[in-house]
């Protein structure tokens, strides 16, 4: 009986947390003529999202910036002079792909009563001309390769932070978002790279290096990245 | 000897900067002749690609606040969201067009990343509309100074070179969506509008529903 007691308590106390601001909110805005109501008493919050969002928010603000140096990166290969369409369409793919995760962040975001910040835009971002995406033909995946670990490793972190089992921390639906959107899809794209690394690397140590980047642009131009 | 000596290291420095790596394959020998485009022109458009990303984040922030959970209008978040990734394809257009003409090699001054939004909360529908319809009326009026710039360059040490297929390429392509953009949109503004008079929160209500079925 008293565990029971206990349980009940439990229970109700964990309902009033959540639910009781809106409903008594209603009440009122029924009951004494209350012209304006506070729709932010009625929230979409629930379990760990307030934790979350600063991390997903600097995620957000990571696949912006990285949809802005992939495109720089692709622009170079682009231009006459290197003119590699393989290399000019996988930084392209990287950039567009970027840009539609940070949109759909975004969705995510405010599915769970949450807010993008933008002015997380302002800061930490090297504007430097010390052109960094003008490289060489296996430099740049060897840095797209690190670029795009170091996003799985943010990926893992927000992942981590939402499987905690303590009650502000934890949040299934977060984790099973980021697994199922960034966790299997990141290591597909790191698994390429690393291939064309490898590759690259055995076809570029030969007297026919430049054939062979001429021949390794047109296979790039022929499989996808992402 | 001390030329001698210093021609020697000369010598050995080009050498060694001309030396075929794996990975570099040298300096290149294009006939350049072919890369018309002067620079005030080229300045321009690499503003107006900027300007264009600029506009990309402003629709980016529409629409984040739209989608947020005690705003729902996610008719119109859908429509900003477009409107962002729109805006970028435009800043794609530019870069790819400057690509075809050869000018555009270096990429490092190309896009400043840091770009923040200049209003993140609007007070309905309607006013993000009209914010649009201004964004859009500004990116008309820049597009309209890259092609006075390209038609008639305005620095004095520049040959006068009138860059007849850029101001055709601005003026058919770009302008044209412009100003079929801008029309959709005051549309939208004036429907929205005449509705809220009488209706402020169900006409935007149905209003937003309507933009999720488009």
């Amino acid at each position: 009986m008293k565990v029971l007691c206990v349980f009940v308590s439990l229970l109700a106390a964990a309902f009033a947390v959540n639910n009781g601001v809106c409903y008594k909110g209603i009440e009122e805005f029924c009951s004494h003529d209350k012209k304006e109501i506070n729709p932010e008493k009625c929230n979409s919050k629930y379990g760990g999202i307030n934790k979350a969002l600063p991390h997903l928010q600097e995620y957000v603000k990571n696949h912006i910036v990285l949809n802005f140096e992939y495109m720089l990166m692709s622009t170079y290969f682009g231009n006459y002079q290197k003119s590699r369409e393989g290399f000019e369409k996988l930084f392209m793919d990287l950039s567009n792909s970027k840009w539609e995760k940070a949109i759909d962040l975004i969705k995510h975001i405010t599915k769970r009563g949450g807010e993008m910040d933008f002015t997380k835009m302002r800061a930490n971002i090297p504007n430097n001309n010390n052109e960094v995406y003008e490289l060489y033909e296996i430099n740049s995946l060897a840095k797209a390769l690190e670029i795009e670990k170091d996003m799985a490793e943010a990926a893992y972190h927000i992942h981590g932070q939402a499987s905690e089992r303590s009650k502000d921390f934890h949040d299934p639906e977060i984790v099973s978002y980021i697994e199922n959107e960034f966790i299997h899809k990141d290591s597909e794209t790191i698994r390429k790279l690393s291939g064309h690394v490898s590759d690259l690397t055995k076809l570029l140590d030969s007297p026919d290096s430049s054939l062979a980047l001429y021949v390794f642009d047109d296979y790039l131009n022929k499989v996808s990245i992402v | 000897m001390k030329v001698i000596l210093s021609l020697t290291i000369i010598f050995t420095a080009i050498a060694l900067t001309s030396t075929n790596t794996p990975c570099d394959h040298g300096a290149l020998d294009i006939p350049d002749k072919w890369i018309d485009m002067v620079d005030s022109c080229y300045d321009q458009m690499k503003n107006q690609v900027q300007e264009e990303l600029k506009a990309s984040i402003q629709y980016l922030a529409m629409g984040a606040h739209f989608s947020k959970d005690t705003v729902n209008r996610p008719g119109f978040a859908k429509f900003f969201f477009n409107s962002a990734s729109e805006e970028r394809q435009h800043a794609l257009k530019l870069i790819s067009y400057l690509l075809m003409r050869g000018k555009l090699t270096t990429v490092s001054d190309l896009i400043k990343k840091n770009i923040v939004p200049k209003i993140t909360i609007w007070h309905d529908g309607l006013r993000a509309l009209k914010d649009a319809l201004e964004l859009e009326g500004n990116v008309t009026q820049k597009i309209q100074n890259v092609i006075k710039v390209c038609e008639t360059p305005l620095r004095a040490d520049e040959k006068k070179f009138n860059d007849y297929h850029l101001v055709d390429y601005l003026t058919g392509e770009f302008l044209e969506e412009q100003y079929k953009g801008q029309q959709e949109l005051a549309g939208k503004v004036s429907n929205l509008e005449k509705m809220k008079l009488t209706h402020k929160q169900l006409g935007e209500f149905m209003f937003d529903k309507k933009l999720l079925e488009e």
